[in-house]
């Protein structure tokens, strides 16, 4: 191809990247065996984090007395397995690898995943707000007649969570997904190849 | 152009060879992929673990040129949008078209400082789609169009009308380049 560009903005650009940051091999496999082992903590961490979460809830069913606490401590369990179910069973798809997917399909990729997980989130907040309502109210009720501006408490907790887990999440969720979709959409427009599938990608040149 | 690999490179040595070859290029894209010089750090690290682990499956069936571009902008692709995603918001990336409609008054003349002019570079770059920034990278990095249709994935036809646009605009965004401006 011809250097058509504005003067010298080839030489400008190559004289970016005079002085290249490069690692060695035992970096770059040092540095792998350590991602590979944060990336290991940090499933571990979130792990014990859900799971303590769910543990609270379902200690909260011996704890308090009260059946909708009851009731609700123990949806609240379920819910918290489910999420973990999902994040072990139904595992991301594959990433397509870097090498041999060309820029359009990775790109597409990306986006899918992205809007995916935006569209996962969008209704499943929702399962979080009925269990959360019921402990709330359960728990109001047993302590209403030692302190009564716990009502108060409650009605103010029971209205953020149906702002927040109702509305502002699902919401957020909901629009983001949206547009990802609308960027999904302009790039088939603008590529005129349409949805690309993994198996169905040209051949390599 | 491009390194030339026999089939008893080991990963190790594929590796080599693409980080002595190419090891600048994957620096300019980071630079022109991310503005933070911490996240920018990042990038290229990334790149280069991607790259290190990807040679294990190198197969020979595009060139290495052409497989070392496609993870370093795969990386960045994944890089850009994971920014864009922690943050909550959706990307608001600028079509090549827009970016060519907007001249704003800073963009008009190039600089008398060169690394003035390359940061305006990067931030242009760094405002457009992945998809053109690959083909406007690819371009600067004086690939011909076939070999960016086998990065990118557009068609032959599709990447000319790019680099088209792509020319209008640098002369636009550059008008006034040339080795003394620079």
């Amino acid at each position: 191809m011809p250097c058509e560009l504005p003067d010298n903005l080839q030489i400008l650009w190559k004289e970016a990247g005079m002085n290249p940051s490069t690692l060695s091999l035992d970096q770059v496999r040092n540095e792998t065996k350590r991602l590979q082992a944060r990336r290991r903590r940090g499933q571990v961490v979130l792990g014990a984090c859900m799971l303590l979460f769910a543990a609270s809830y379902g200690f909260s069913y011996f704890l308090f007395p009260d059946t909708l606490a009851r009731v609700g401590g123990a949806l609240t369990v379920i819910v918290c397995g489910y999420w973990l179910f999902h994040s072990i069973m139904e595992r991301a798809p594959a990433a397509p690898h870097p090498g041999e997917t060309d820029g359009l399909s990775f790109y597409r990729a990306e986006l899918e995943h992205t809007r995916d997980i935006h569209r996962w989130l969008s209704w499943r907040w929702l399962l979080l707000l009925g269990p959360f309502i019921l402990f709330d109210v359960g728990v109001g009720q047993i302590y209403a007649k030692v302190w009564p501006l716990i009502v108060l408490f409650v009605c103010f907790d029971c209205a953020l969570l149906l702002a927040v887990f109702a509305i502002w999440l699902p919401v957020k969720n909901f629009r983001l997904a949206r547009k990802y979709q609308e960027l999904i959409d302009a790039l088939d427009a603008a590529s005129g190849r349409g949805k690309v599938h993994r198996e169905h990608q040209a051949p390599l040149a | 152009m491009g390194a030339q690999v026999d089939g008893t490179q080991t990963q190790d040595e594929l590796y080599r060879t693409a980080t002595q070859e190419y090891g600048p290029a994957l620096t300019r894209l980071a630079c022109a992929y991310e503005a933070d010089p911490d996240l920018r750090r990042d990038l290229l690290q990334d790149m280069h673990l991607a790259l290190w682990r990807s040679m294990g499956k190198f197969n020979g069936r595009c060139s290495l040129r052409t497989w070392i571009y496609r993870v370093a902008h795969n990386v960045a692709t994944s890089h850009v949008i994971r920014e864009v995603r922690s943050k909550g918001i959706v990307s608001t990336f600028l079509t090549l078209e827009e970016a060519e409609s907007q001249t704003g008054g800073e963009d008009v003349e190039m600089s008398a400082d060169r690394n003035q002019a390359l940061g305006r570079l990067f931030a242009l770059i760094q405002r457009l789609d992945p998809l053109d920034r690959q083909v406007i990278m690819a371009y600067l990095e004086d690939l011909d169009a076939q070999s960016i249709s086998e990065i990118t994935g557009l068609s032959t036809e599709n990447v000319w009308s790019k680099i088209h646009r792509i020319k209008n605009l640098l002369i636009r965004r550059f008008p006034r380049g040339g080795h003394h401006a620079l």
